[in-house]
């Protein structure tokens, strides 16, 4: 479904990502670990231009696309079909929680607001807070906030959904929260790209976990793969210094 | 001295009340080259500021070295500048283009509206680019996630918030520009020191038309500054009311 071929971006004299080459499946939850300074959030800001590639293809909606030469319209069009759930959540601060989730859809997309609020209910329902629905983001917690952040994402109903670390910014009690929200979306089959350093959250409910080190993708397979019998050294080193910990 | 301080005890009390009714006949003349000045550069101000942010080649350079000229100059000299050397300039461009207009009998206001302009224009251009930058980033990115357009994200999301963050400083450049047009009756505009110095030359009346015009000054400013606390409060909390309400 989207399928991102050969990407190269540097960072003036840093080259961050080496010729990634990466295969998302619809309706697969694929995670993207590694190290820090891997490049993980740099790809993932790739697949929607937030940051512009310098060479590679992408491959969305059965649409061929050169990263180097997107025009605005595509732009606008592949981000009206994906979403993004950022590490420090993002909320617009002059908007409630129901305005945060309506904004991309009567804005965006032109849905008539009543029907907009409708959506927007919906989603905040889904992620446990239609009670918080008129609050503005100062009076909410991080793991409320990254909820609502996340209902902003799935009331789109976006083809995919990209999580840039969605619980690094959260202390342990609120990443779960924030953990079973996800977990639930992925029992009902949303594509997902989700980078974290949440290893035992991964290997639960990842399809496929890629590991990046360097700008590179080390090594790709099933969660069971990856996380018990590793083929690559560096893999085998990465995980051992997290478990470590 | 001693005759300095023995008309400062023989102050001309009806001298002062009916000067003191005149100057404030004066405020309406203050005002408007305050309001039309703030109003003239709000546009050029916003696309300097823009210019800046988007680093937008030559034209942030073209905004970085305006704001330094006016900012790097007294406003005397300014006016001095724009008053004696536009209606030679006007005059010959209007004789150009073959108008039968006499600049010389151009309301002098009309000077005063383009030196406040510009200086306005200068002064909140850097209001409003610490205003816009002080939007986090962040939620441009998600406005631009969320599938809204660059235009779009700036006027839902970053102005709202960015006009906020700008009003203290908004209200501080409003009653320094009431002060400083001041200086306009060096363009023999007829606002309120204007007035007051008119007054005075006929009697020697100085001290009464100062002390007349130093309460004027102080009673505007200081409504003005209430007018943006108010202001101030609505915007600023009503987010942080509405939320507690509930």
């Amino acid at each position: 479904m989207l399928k991102l071929s050969d990407v190269h971006k540097s960072f003036g004299k840093v080259e961050v990502l080496k010729g990634i080459s990466l295969n998302v499946e619809k309706g697969c939850v694929t995670a993207i670990i590694g190290p820090s300074g891997a490049g993980k959030t740099t790809l993932l800001r790739c697949m929607n231009f937030l940051e512009k590639a310098d060479s590679g293809e992408m491959e969305f909606d059965d649409e061929n696309l050169d990263l180097k030469k997107v025009s605005k319209k595509t732009v606008l069009s592949i981000r009206r079909k994906t979403a993004f759930v950022f590490q420090n959540y993002n909320l617009f601060s002059n908007k409630t929680a129901l305005e945060n989730v309506m904004e991309g859809l009567v804005i965006a997309r032109k849905i008539p607001k009543a029907q907009s609020k409708d959506i927007a209910m919906k989603a905040l329902e889904k992620v446990g807070l239609k009670d918080r629905a008129d609050f503005y983001p100062v009076s909410l917690s991080g793991g409320q906030q990254q909820r609502v952040g996340i209902a902003r994402a799935i009331a789109v109903n976006p083809d995919v959904i990209l999580f840039d670390e969605p619980t690094s910014a959260l202390d342990p009690e609120l990443t779960g929260e924030v953990l079973s929200v996800i977990r639930t979306l992925a029992d009902e089959g949303t594509t997902m790209v989700i980078v974290t350093h949440e290893m035992s959250f991964a290997r639960e409910i990842a399809d496929h976990v890629v590991f990046m080190e360097g700008g590179v993708i080390v090594e790709e397979g099933t969660a069971n793969q990856i996380f018990t019998s590793p083929k690559e050294e560096r893999t085998r080193k990465f995980l051992a210094s997290i478990i470590k910990k | 001295m001693a005759e300095a301080g023995r008309k400062i005890m023989q102050l001309d009390f009806s001298y002062l009340v009916k000067t003191f009714w005149l100057c404030v006949k004066a405020i309406p003349v203050t005002l408007e080259i305050t309001i039309v000045s703030l109003l003239l550069a709000v546009i050029p101000a916003l696309v300097i500021a823009l210019c800046r942010i988007h680093h937008i080649k030559v034209l942030e350079q073209f905004g970085r070295i305006f704001v330094s000229f006016i900012r790097g100059t007294p406003m005397v000299l300014q006016i001095l500048i724009v008053y004696s050397v536009m209606p030679s300039l006007l005059n010959s461009f209007v004789k150009k283009v073959g108008l039968s207009v006499n600049v010389f009998d151009l309301n002098p206001i009309i000077y005063a509206f383009i030196v406040f302009g510009l200086n306005s224009a200068a002064t909140l251009s850097e209001v409003f680019r610490s205003a816009i930058s002080a939007v986090p980033k962040g939620q441009v990115e998600a406005a631009l996630c969320a599938g809204l357009t660059p235009f779009q994200t700036f006027r839902r999301i970053v102005l709202p918030q960015a006009t906020v963050s700008a009003l203290p400083n908004l209200c501080s450049i409003t009653v320094i520009l009431i002060k400083n047009t001041s200086l306009a009756f060096m363009m023999t505009v007829r606002e309120i020191t204007a007035v007051a110095k008119i007054e005075a030359a006929y009697g020697y009346n100085y001290v009464e038309s100062y002390i007349d015009i130093f309460i004027i000054y102080i009673f505007v400013c200081l409504t003005v500054e209430l007018i943006f606390k108010k202001i101030e409060r609505r915007v600023v909390f009503a987010g942080v009311r509405r939320a507690k309400a509930i």
